[in-house]
C-alpha cells in the first residue's frame, strides 16, 4: 500500500524532469500569475510587474550574451548599445513612420545584427580583454549616437513609444505586454535550449574549449563565431524592441556600461551556461535591488555594492553560478530519499 | 598520383620557420589499413609533418596526396583546416582535447560535426531532420563507446575521468567521422606501461574494426616497435630511412640519430 503511494508522485516528477519543455512551459506559466497575484493578493504590488517585466526583458538579452561568453568563450561589452540601437528603430518605424510592429521588429533586429555580425568579424583578430574593450566601444559609439542623432533619437529627452498593435488589429496594454514578454521569454529559452543541447551548441563549446580540436572535427571558426554574435545580437534586439515598447520610452542613459556590466552579472551570478541560471540571475541583478533593497534605509543605492559581493561570493563558492544551489539541494532530496527507499539508484 | 593501395603520400614536403628548415624534402606513403609510425629524436620534426599533413601549417612546398572517403584522389595543401575531416582524415592531439563540461557522449557526437545536414534554424526550432539526425549520430556515437569498451560511462562529465579513459574517448570521438585515416599524436604520452599495452591493443582493434589507416607520430620506442607495420624515421626534419620496426632498429643511421656517432662521443 505504501509502494502504491509513492509510486504516483515519484512518476509525475520523473516526466516532468524527463520533458524538459514542459518545463519550459510550466515556467511561463508561473510567470504568467504573477500579475494575478499581484492584483488579489497585496504581497505583490502591481508595480512591480514592470519591474518583473523589465526582469524577464534583460533575462533575454542576457540569454543571448550567455550564448556569446559562456557557451562560446567570446566576451562582449556591447549588449546594451545592441538592445538600445534596437529600441530606437522600432520607436521610431512605429511612431514616427506609422509602421506595423513586426515590420519595426524585423528591421530592429536585423540592422544591430549586421553590426553585430561585423563585430564577430573583428572577434577573429581579436581576444579576450581586447575583445570586450573593442565590444565596449562599439557600444559607446552607439549610445553616443542616441545622444547626438537628435532627429531619430530625440537625444537626452529620449523616444517615445506605444505599447504594440499585434497583427494590426490586438492592441496590448501593460497587463497583456507582460504575458507577451513572458511568451517571447519562453521561446527564446526554448530555442536556446534547443540550440545549445544540438550540433551548434556542441560546436560551440567545441570552439570554446580547444579551437585546434574544433577546426580538426570540422568546426568552421569563422561560421561560429559570426553565428554566435548573431544569435546574442539577436537576443539583444527582441529584448531593446520589447523594452522600449513596455517602458515607452528609450533614453540614452539607459544603454550605458552599467548596463552591459549588469548583464556580465547576471550570467555570472545566475549560472554560465544555464538557462534558467541566467533568468534568475536576472532576477537577482534587477529585481531584488529594485523590489526589495528600496525598501531598506541606506540600502537603496547599494545594488552595484551587493552586485559586487555576490560576484566574489558565487566565483568562490559557486563557479558555475546560483543555479547550482538547487542541484545541491537536489541531490541532498535524492540522499533522504535514497536512504528512506534503499534500492533505490538514480 | 597515388597507387591503389595508398591511402597517403607526402611528396617532397618542405617547411623552413624563418631560417630552420624544420622538414626537409620529405617523402613517404601510407598504405590503406597500415600502422605507420612517423619516428625521429627530439626536435626531429615529426609535429611540424603532423601538423603540415593536417594543416594547421602550410608548407613552403610539396605536395601531400591522400585518397578521400569517396576514392578520389586530391592534395591536401588545397584545403582548409576544418575541411580536412569531411576528406576522411581526422588526428588526436597529444594533450587530449575534450571539452571538460560535457559528458562523454556529447564529447564523441562532437566528432559527428560535418555529418549534420540540418540548419541552424532547423535546430533551433528542433524540426523532424534535426531530431532524426541527432537519434542517429547519438545510437552511432553509442555503438562506437560500446566497441571502446567506455559505453557505461557516456553520461558522465569528461572532467574527472582518468587519463587512459580520456584517450578512449579521443579515439571514439575521431571515429565517428569514419575516418580513412587517423592520425595520433603521440598517443602514449601520460600512460603507464598497462595503459600503453593496452593502447596497442585499442589501435590494432581501430585498424581491423573500423577499417582505416594509422599514422602514428610517437615517442615510445616500444608502443612503436610494437604496432607498426613499417616505420618512417626522421632527424633534423630529413628522411633517415623507411622500413620495417626490425629492420629500423638495426639501422645505423637511425642509431645514430638517437645515440649519436661514435665519433661524436669519442670528442666527447
Amino acid at each position: 500500500m505504501k509502494k502504491v503511494n509513492l509510486k504516483t508522485p515519484s512518476f509525475n516528477l520523473k516526466t516532468l524532469s524527463k520533458n524538459p519543455y514542459l518545463q519550459f512551459i510550466l515556467f511561463g506559466l508561473v510567470l504568467s500569475t504573477l500579475p494575478i497575484l499581484a492584483s488579489q493578493f497585496s504581497f505583490i504590488k502591481s508595480a512591480y510587474i514592470t519591474t518583473i517585466g523589465v526582469t524577464l526583458i534583460y533575462a533575454i538579452a542576457a540569454l543571448g550574451l550567455n550564448l556569446l561568453l559562456g557557451w562560446s568563450g567570446l566576451i562582449s561589452l556591447g549588449t546594451a548599445g545592441f538592445m538600445g540601437l534596437a529600441s530606437y528603430i522600432s520607436a521610431y518605424l512605429t511612431v514616427d513612420m506609422g509602421l506595423p510592429f513586426e515590420v519595426a521588429i524585423l528591421a530592429a533586429i536585423l540592422v544591430p545584427t549586421f553590426i553585430g555580425v561585423l563585430v564577430g568579424l573583428v572577434s577573429l583578430k581579436i581576444e579576450g580583454l581586447y575583445l570586450a574593450i573593442a565590444t565596449l566601444a562599439v557600444s559607446e559609439i552607439l549610445r553616443k549616437t542616441f545622444e547626438e542623432f537628435e532627429a531619430f533619437t530625440g537625444a537626452f529627452s529620449g523616444k517615445a513609444a506605444s505599447f504594440p498593435v499585434l497583427f494590426n488589429s490586438i492592441q496590448l496594454d501593460r497587463a497583456t505586454m507582460y504575458y507577451f514578454i513572458v511568451f517571447v521569454l519562453i521561446i527564446i529559452m526554448l530555442i536556446t535550449y534547443n540550440l545549445v543541447n544540438g550540433q551548434m551548441g556542441r560546436a560551440l563549446n567545441a570552439m570554446r574549449g580547444s579551437e585546434a580540436a574544433a577546426q580538426a572535427m570540422g568546426v568552421n571558426l569563422l561560421k561560429y563565431r559570426l553565428v554566435a554574435f548573431a544569435l546574442a545580437t539577436i537576443f539583444a534586439s527582441v529584448s531593446g524592441v520589447l523594452y522600449v515598447h513596455f517602458i515607452r520610452y528609450s533614453y540614452p542613459s539607459s544603454w550605458t556600461l552599467k548596463l552591459s556590466l549588469d548583464f556580465l552579472a547576471m550570467i555570472v551570478i545566475g549560472g554560465v551556461r544555464s538557462i534558467y541560471g541566467t533568468v534568475l540571475g536576472a532576477f537577482i541583478v534587477f529585481a531584488v535591488p529594485d523590489l526589495f533593497l528600496k525598501q531598506i534605509p541606506y540600502f537603496s543605492q547599494l545594488s552595484y555594492t551587493l552586485n559586487g559581493i555576490l560576484i566574489i561570493l558565487v566565483i568562490m563558492f559557486y563557479p558555475n553560478g546560483i543555479v547550482m544551489i538547487f542541484r545541491d539541494i537536489k541531490n541532498v532530496f535524492l540522499k533522504l530519499f535514497k536512504k528512506g527507499n534503499g534500492n533505490h539508484v538514480s | 598520383m597515388l597507387a591503389d593501395n595508398e591511402v597517403l603520400k607526402i611528396e617532397n614536403l618542405s617547411i623552413a620557420f624563418g631560417g630552420l628548415k624544420a622538414v626537409d624534402n620529405l617523402s613517404f606513403e601510407i598504405k590503406k589499413n597500415e600502422i605507420f609510425g612517423l619516428i625521429g629524436p627530439n626536435g626531429a620534426g615529426k609535429t611540424t609533418v603532423f601538423n603540415c599533413i593536417t594543416q594547421f601549417y602550410k608548407p613552403n612546398d610539396g605536395r601531400i596526396l591522400f585518397r578521400t572517403k569517396e576514392g578520389s584522389e586530391t592534395n591536401l595543401v588545397d584545403h582548409k583546416v576544418h575541411e580536412i575531416i569531411k576528406l576522411g582524415l581526422v588526428r588526436t592531439f597529444q594533450n587530449v582535447e575534450l571539452i571538460r563540461e560535457l559528458s562523454i557522449l556529447d564529447n564523441v557526437m562532437i566528432g559527428a560535426h560535418i555529418d549534420f545536414k540540418a540548419t541552424i534554424l532547423e535546430q533551433a526550432l528542433r524540426l523532424p531532420r534535426a531530431r532524426k539526425e541527432e537519434k542517429a549520430l547519438r545510437a552511432e556515437a553509442e555503438e562506437i563507446l560500446k566497441r571502446l569498451g567506455i559505453w557505461e560511462r557516456k553520461d558522465m562529465l569528461v572532467f574527472g575521468q582518468p587519463y587512459g579513459i580520456l584517450k578512449k574517448v579521443e579515439m571514439a570521438r575521431t571515429l565517428m567521422c569514419r575516418p580513412s585515416l587517423i592520425i595520433l599524436d603521440e598517443p602514449a604520452a601520460g600512460l603507464n606501461d598497462v595503459e600503453t599495452l593496452q593502447l596497442a591493443q585499442l589501435i590494432r582493434t581501430i585498424r581491423d574494426e573500423f577499417d582505416c589507416a594509422v599514422l602514428l607520430v610517437e615517442h615510445d620506442m616500444r608502443l612503436v616497435m610494437d604496432v607498426c607495420d613499417r616505420i618512417c624515421a626522421i632527424s633534423f626534419g630529413k628522411f633517415l630511412a623507411k622500413d620495417t620496426a626490425k629492420e629500423i632498429q638495426k639501422n645505423k643511421a637511425v642509431q645514430e640519430a638517437y645515440l649519436g656517432s661514435s665519433e661524436e662521443i669519442h670528442h666527447v
